[in-house]
This record gives structure tokens, sequence and C-alpha cells, in this order.
């Protein structure tokens, strides 16, 4: 069976292959770490997808290799492993030497590293100057990088990228390390923290922002997470928020307003039929992610409410897939938990739009009843959405709100939960 | 499971081979009817008679010239080089004749023969007679070598060579023979080539061989207790075949690597691990690689100065204890 160059996310047309785990000749059990691949986006664990031996290795660690190449060759007893396609390139070194090949990470340029702590530097992105290093003379020893890496947690997520930047990273001149002290304490970036960084700074830069704000009434909503959200707990195990009828609601009004679910692309609107709907997750202060539902506008409520509490859970503990980072085409951002009344977000590129839901509580409201005004009680929250004034205008995402807030308001949620 | 000293272990592993297979011959200088100079061939004679546990003349290339026909005619022998000190006057026929036969004849002769052989210092033997000498047959091809390190293993692994179709160089070592062990019950084979983890820990990787083993235990449970400095410890077993698998899984761990080596510093076995590590775990280091040997001398008399000479278990204490950051 042939190994692949796996799809690293839909922009991703080549990725680098760091390192082979297993040499030629090697028995491979299926899932059984095979080979890291790095891009501009994110650095990945590929497993084994066959259990066999692995007959051939055809392109070398440190080589750069477009999506679909076949990488190697694992003879699983089924298929045919001697296709021609399968033969080593004149450059693969022999099988003898192939465990020796992989593991030549580059060089950091200014400190004296142990080999070690030179592979886990490069393998996960982190500036040794930042390192506090308690060996002799300040060395830093495996166990500093280790026990920095899990200070900041957020930098042990596999799949880091929250978005793709614009150009790799670039490596910056060495300057001289930021020192805690004097009732100041220095707190590196971490990956996250770094293309969080430029991707904020590029969306505002790309985008021109215009932020609008709808007030809805959740009255409906509540009523039947009151009348069932207790028997929800029960049985999923989590609680029934407002976040999947938001988002149930948004995919609903898409299908009126499609241009809201697209991706700018070289002066072109690109509109895309089914919602990947992205949900930005918060890393206990440690940083951000918005893993994706793949094609939510399928789903019910009741199905949005489980990948929604999947996804988190998955992010909070590290264990999104890169498939869970990619296709997102439409985004919502929940900040309700911290009572604020309105956020006005940053677009997730290269998408247009990106909701803001914040919290929703207890208000004095106009109501009519029976073509008399009336002040009632009632659970209001502000929808935000910030458009890319570029693609869309202002009317157009208005009038998306306008029927937003009227599906929250009017649909028969009850016939939407069990 | 019954308690033995290394020294009955010997005697225990080769009457179980004998008991099972009648080509199995044992011959060399008193070591039937005296029971062999360190006692560990005890019984021997009285169980198996002359014809299959021979005493021969002081020559240690009759005794080597002698197995190695009857290897080549069909037995099994075992033939033990009372020092293995005196391998030395037995080296063409070591060397140029066992190791290479098989691969000469194009298979056609395989060489099932055991060399066993006291080895290593601590004895007061003397320059000529104290010597480890595992790292010389280490380099010849054609060569099997082990050094077991507990009365188990040594019945376990002689049974292995025995029972290996190829010769193999046993390295029994002095200044062991009286320590005792459990050893299984019944018949009990071990495998050569396969390394065992004694003594699991985090912060570096003891590699040792023979008597260095319990020193490199004790050594490590001081540092353990001593300076919270957490030291697993390999037992390598063979040094041909070598388990790279469990030295690399260690090294991987820890990231340190040390090795504590009884044969002189100079091409000793802890050179050859060490490079291979450095060459296919280099990324895997956080230390440099340490090695612990006995210095480039010939072996003193006097006790105080065998006893500085030899690794003991103060000098792995206090090097992983002022090495290890």
């Amino acid at each position: 069976m042939d190994v692949l160059m796996p799809q690293l996310g839909e922009t991703v047309a080549e990725g680098t292959l760091t390192i082979w785990h297993k040499a030629v000749g090697d028995t491979v059990e299926n899932g059984e770490l095979l080979f890291e691949i790095g891009t501009d986006k994110v650095e990945m664990e590929v497993p084994a997808p066959v259990s066999g031996v692995l007959t051939a290795i055809n392109v070398e660690a440190g080589a750069t290799v477009d999506v679909g190449a076949v990488l190697a060759v694992i003879d699983d007893g089924k298929s045919d492993a001697a296709s021609p396609a399968t033969t080593p390139v004149a450059s693969a070194p022999a099988a003898s030497n192939a465990s020796a090949v992989s593991r030549t990470p580059t060089r950091h340029p200014s400190l004296r590293l142990s080999p070690v702590v030179r592979k886990l530097v490069v393998e996960n992105n982190l500036d040794p100057a930042h390192i506090p290093g308690t060996g002799r003379d300040g060395r830093i020893k495996k166990s500093d990088v280790l026990a920095y890496m899990k200070g900041a947690p957020a930098v042990q997520v596999q799949t880091t990228a929250l978005f793709e930047p614009l150009k790799p990273p670039q490596s910056t001149p060495p300057v001289a390390p930021l020192k805690s002290g004097a009732g100041r304490t220095v707190v590196p970036f971490n990956r996250i923290r770094q293309m969080t960084a430029e991707h904020m700074v590029r969306s505002k830069t790309v985008s021109p922002h215009v932020a609008q704000g709808v007030e809805v009434d959740f009255s409906s909503v509540d009523k039947v997470r009151k009348e069932k959200g207790g028997v929800w707990r029960a049985r999923e195990g989590f609680s029934l928020t407002y976040l999947p009828f938001i988002a149930r609601a948004v995919c609903d009004v898409i299908k009126e307003f499609p241009n809201i679910n697209s991706h700018v692309e070289a002066d072109n609107l690109v509109v895309y039929d089914q919602v990947n709907l992205a949900i930005a997750v918060d890393l206990n202060f440690q940083g951000l992610v918005a893993p994706v539902i793949q094609n939510a506008s399928a789903m019910t409520a009741v199905e949005i409410a489980r990948a929604v509490a999947d996804l988190a859970g998955r992010a909070r503990s590290g264990e999104l897939t890169q498939e869970d980072h990619q296709g997102a085409t439409y985004t919502i951002s929940n900040n309700g938990s911290f009572g604020t009344l309105f956020t006005t977000p940053i677009i997730n590129q290269p998408q247009v739009a990106i909701l803001s839901a914040d919290a929703i509580t207890k208000r004095p409201w106009v109501v009519n009843v029976g073509g008399e005004d009336m002040m009632a009680i009632r659970p209001i929250g502000v929808l935000t959405q910030s458009f890319d004034h570029r693609a869309i205008d202002g009317a157009y995402s208005a009038a998306f709100l306008r029927r937003l807030k009227e599906i929250i308001e009017t649909k028969d949620w009850g016939a939407a939960l069990p | 499971m019954a308690e033995l000293t290394y020294r009955e272990a010997v005697a225990a592993g080769i009457a179980q081979e004998m008991e099972r297979d009648e080509t199995v011959v044992f011959l060399g200088e008193d070591i039937a009817k005296a029971g062999g100079v360190f006692k560990a061939t005890v019984g021997l004679y009285d169980k198996f008679g002359p014809d299959r546990v021979r005493d021969t003349p002081i020559s240690e290339q009759a005794i080597l010239g002698a197995a190695m026909g009857a290897a080549m005619t069909g037995l099994r022998p075992i033939a033990e080089i009372m020092f293995s000190d005196f391998l030395a006057v037995c080296w063409d026929i070591v060397s140029n004749q066992i190791a290479k036969s098989r691969y000469m004849t194009d298979g056609q002769v395989s060489m099932p023969l055991v060399i066993r052989t006291a080895n290593g210092g601590g004895a007061r033997f003397g320059a000529q007679h104290s010597q480890s000498v595992e790292n010389w047959s280490m380099m010849i091809p054609g060569l099997k070598v082990v050094a077991p390190s507990s009365p188990a293993d040594v019945k376990g692994l002689l049974a292995a060579a025995i029972r290996d179709p190829d010769p193999v160089m046993f390295f029994e070592q002095k200044s062991l023979y009286a320590t005792k062990g459990e050893v299984p019950d019944g018949e009990h084979v071990e495998e050569m080539g396969k390394a065992r983890v004694v003594r699991d820990g985090d912060d570096v990787t003891i590699v040792a061989l023979a008597a260095m083993v319990p020193r490199a235990v004790e050594a490590a449970d001081r540092l353990q207790a001593e300076e919270g400095i957490s030291a697993s410890v390999v037992d390598l077993r063979s040094l041909v075949p070598l388990d790279t698998t469990t030295i690399f899984n260690e090294v991987g761990k820890t990231g340190r690597l040390v090795t504590v080596e009884e044969n002189p510093r100079l091409c000793g076995w802890g050179a050859e691990v060490s490079s291979i590590v450095a060459e296919e775990r280099f990324w895997d280091l956080d230390m440099p690689i340490l090695r612990i040997t006995t210095p480039h001398i010939p072996l003193p008399s006097s006790e105080e100065l065998e006893d500085i000479a030899l690794p003991s278990v103060a000098r792995i204490f206090e090097t992983v204890r002022n090495e290890v950051d």
C-alpha cells in the first residue's frame, strides 16, 4: 500500500517531511507513528495507515513534497508492493542507514544546547532564550524544556493553527532576551500566541471590519432549555447551552443569505453550499483555537450541540486533529459566560463574517399583547456580527441579522429537541 | 526457585544440558575430579563420568583444538580456559579458526562450542590472572560474547550458549562466584542478545556488565537516596549480540548514558556502546556520554591499588553525581 502525503488543509499544497520514525524493513502497526510533517501552518504526526512491513521510503527527511505524493510503501500482504511507482529514489540511503537519516533538526545559532534540547526546541518552535536553564552554568536541560512546555500548555496542542499565516514564520535575528525581575515578568509568546497575533494583525489589515449588533429575545429558546435541560444533562452529560440554537439558526439564515458563507480569494467571493462552522474555544486563557463543525448545515440542533461539546472537550485536552481545523466557512465566538454586553470579533480569514454571542440576561422588554404595549421580563442578548466590507455591504449583513433574530425568536425549538 | 551461588549455577547449567543432550561434553584443566579451581564444576565428573567430563593437560591450545575438532564432528563441547588471560595463548585457534570456520566453509562446518572462562579482577591475582578481556572477544567477527551477572543468568545463558550452533565466549566473573541468587527450578534457558533493565530510573541510564551490574545498582540506590537522582541500570548480559534496542529505549527516556566497564579503558566495550548511541541516538542526548572504566594499566596485585583501579560503587556514585546536573 502506498503511503501518501496527506492533505494538510484546503490551502496547503505541499509540506516538508521532517522525520521518519521507521526505516525500510521495519514492521509497522496500523496507527503507529510513521513520520512527521510540517508546513507553515502546522506540525503533524502521521500514523501508519495499515499494518505491514515498510518496504520503501521514497522521500528523505527534509524534502518538501506535494500533497498526494507517494512517500513510502507498506507491504500489508495484500497490495502489490513492487509497483514501479514505489521504487526508491536514487538518492535514498541504503536501508541500513535509513534510521539515521531523519534526525537532523536545524541548529540554533547562539546557545550551546544538548542534542535533545536542540531537537525539542526545533520541533516545538520554541525560543531557547526564553527557557530558564537549571543545569550547571544555567544550561538548559531536557527537563527544563519539558517543564517550560508544560507551563505553557497551549504549546502542546498538536495542531495549533487557528489561522493560516500569510507567509512562513520568519526567522528573526537574535536579540537580547527580555528578562523577568524588578517587578515585571516576561512571558514569551508561545506558538498559538504568535500565530494568533500574526493573524489578527493581518485580518484587520486586509479586511475593513464593520460590526453590527442586534438584540434578540431568547424566550423561546429559554423555554425549551428549562423544559428539557435537566433530562438533556442527565442523558448527554453536558449542559444544553444557547450556542447550538444560535448555530442552527445561523445555518438556516445562511440558506437565505449565502454570501455570508464565503471566502475572499483574489478579488473573488467564493460562496460555499455547505456551512462548516468554526467555534472559537478558549483554552483556559492560554490561547484560542477555532475547531470546525464540518457540514453543520446538515445537522440538527441536537447534533450541533454534541459536536460543540466534543470539539471543545478535545480542544482543551489537546486532542484536536488536522481535520478539525479545516475548511471553516463561518465562525461563531461565544463570550456569554463572562457577562459581556457585546464583542466586536475579528474575522477568521479568509472568511467574510464572524458572529459574537454575548451574555443573555433578563431585562425589561416591551412586548405587544393583544394590540397593547406592555412591559415584560425577557432573556435578551446581543448578537454582533463583524463583516468584511470588501465582500458584503451593511444592508446585506443587517438583513442577515434581522432574519437571524427572527428565527431564534420564533422557531419551534421544542420540535427540534427530542 | 532455589538459591544458588554463581559457581553452583555454572555446574547446574552444564548438568542441565548434559542431561538433555548426550553430545554435550566438557573438558578443561582440573575441571573433572577436582571440580574446577573455582569449584564451579563440582559433581559433574561423578554424574557424567570420564568420557564426557575430561581433565586435560596444561595446554590451552590442546583444549581448544580438541574442542574445535569435537564441534566439527558432531559434539557440543564446553571448553574451560581457567583464566581468561590465558585466551591469549590460544588466540589463533579462537580468532582465526573457531570464529572463521562457518564463514570459510560456506556454512558447511558449524562450530557449536562454548568457551567458558573465569574473567576479571578483585581477587588479588595480579596482572596476568585478573584481566577483564571480554572486549578482546567482542572485536572478532564470528564470536558471540556473553557475561552474566547473576546465578540465574549463568544457568540460563550457559544453556542458551550450549544450544547455539556457533561459538560462544562465556565470561564468568571471578568476583561473582560466591554471590547468591534465586534460580528458577526445572529447565531454565535464557535468550542471548537481550539486555535487562534491572533498575528503573528517569534521570540517567547506567549500562553495565557482569560484576559491574551489582555495583551500578548499589550506586544507583545511593544516588536515589542521597542525591535524588533516578538512575536506570541496564545489564547488557551479552556484548554480541548487543541489545541496542533496550539501550536506545533507556537513553531515549533519560537522555543520559553512563557505561561502567571492568575492562581497561582503551577500546573497552563501553566505547562501542557510546559510539553506537552517539551515531544513532545523538538527538536524544542531554549530556555528554560518560565512561567509567578500569584505567589503561596492568592490574596491580596490591589490594588497595586493585580496588582503586576497578570501578567501585563509590566511583560510580561520585562520577554520576558530579556530572548529572
